[in-house]
């Protein structure tokens, strides 16, 4: 590797400049904007479930038979403290909180107005109808825990 | 570069909720979030979903980097498996159910990313120490590096200084950009690169 200071030309140099500003101004001015909007999503009280598992990503296609493909969407999220599954019905979205526990879930659509359901003291939740763009849940259980689903899209 | 004081500083404020810390990071990195996209050949609509995964995920995991000084790998990493995914998703839903081979670019390999990572962070030291030098340099290595390149007599009458003098004070310039230290660490690895960019464009 050579020093920089003494292995670049003046005019390497420049051409390194040209093409560093040149890389920024291709991005477009919507794109910064929605990239620092996406702060407002910060939400220190509540720990994140990520998704640890989706049918249809996960899914082994090769086991698959052709009733299995065609079976409803899974998922899990997983945090520290439970873990959220849900189960893509064709009119709504059931869940269950384990382990088992009454809380309140707030689905939060990234755009649009929050609602909220109850789950119920085996944990078990739906909402109808099945949110059209990206959300997330946010559930806090009884005991005062707060968490919050990564994005989903269905 | 991966191991930059000033990143894990930024995602500390951030990780307090410093909106400001925030969007400096977006200033330095969505150059490279774009990049990659680009290099998928993914559509414009596809591009901002893409995005919007990218930095969402970024403000959901910004708590828990292991590395925070490691940001540039892990946005260029969740980057491709956003682009992946968005391609994942136009296969299963294209209409015309054209096997898989013929729908998907081939996958740039790990290289690809690799160089994308390294240049977008030289890119960025070179953007910060850009924005620091004086007004006078800033502004004739502004219109230097303009495309096409003008004469010197046009920068002569742009910027008021006699034809003369604009070579020296372009290699002046290109001094002080030099020893700024966004560079000075960063360029001692990284030199070979950028020569070798230079060349290959």
């Amino acid at each position: 590797m050579r020093m920089a200071g003494a292995g670049l030309s003046d005019d390497e140099l420049l051409e390194a400049l040209r093409q560093a500003i040149a890389a920024r101004e291709a991005v477009p001015a919507e794109f910064i904007a929605a990239a620092r909007n996406a702060f407002a999503w910060h939400d220190i009280d509540a720990e994140l479930a990520q998704l640890t598992y989706d049918s249809m990503r996960d899914a082994e296609p090769a086991l698959s038979t052709r009733t299995e493909a065609a079976s409803i969407r899974a998922l899990t999220f997983t945090s520290g403290h439970l873990t959220i599954e849900l189960e893509v019905g064709t009119e709504s979205l059931v869940g269950q909180i384990v382990p088992a526990q009454t809380a309140l879930i707030t689905v939060q659509p990234m755009s649009g107005t929050e609602t909220n359901v109850q789950a119920d003291e085996i944990g078990c939740f739906s909402i109808a109808p099945i949110p059209a763009g990206q959300f997330r849940l946010r559930c806090r259980s009884g005991a005062g825990v707060e968490t919050i689903t990564g994005w989903i899209a269905l | 570069m991966r191991d930059d004081p000033s990143v894990i500083a930024l995602v500390a404020r951030v990780v307090d909720g410093d909106q400001q810390a925030w969007n400096e990071i977006v200033e330095r990195y969505s150059p490279l979030v774009w990049s990659i996209c680009t290099r998928y050949q993914l559509s414009r609509h596809d591009i901002d979903d893409v995005g919007q995964g990218v930095w969402l995920g970024l403000v959901e995991h910004i708590g828990k980097l292991r590395q925070p000084a490691a940001l540039a790998g892990w946005l260029a990493t969740t980057t491709r498996n956003e682009c992946l995914r968005v391609l994942r998703a136009a296969r299963r839903y294209d209409p015309d159910g054209l096997p898989a081979e013929d729908l998907m670019p081939p996958d740039p390999d790990a290289t690809m990313i690799e160089q994308e990572l390294i240049e977008a962070e030289l890119n960025a030291a070179l953007r910060a120490a850009f924005a620091e030098l004086s007004q006078p340099c800033h502004k004739l290595l502004s219109m230097l590096i303009s495309d096409p390149p003008p004469a010197y007599t046009e920068v002569s009458k742009a910027l008021d200084i006699p034809v003369g003098s604009i070579g020296p004070t372009r290699a002046r310039c290109l001094g002080r950009l030099r020893q700024s230290p966004h560079l000075a660490d960063f360029l001692s690895d990284a030199a070979g690169d950028v020569g070798a960019r230079g060349t290959t464009r």
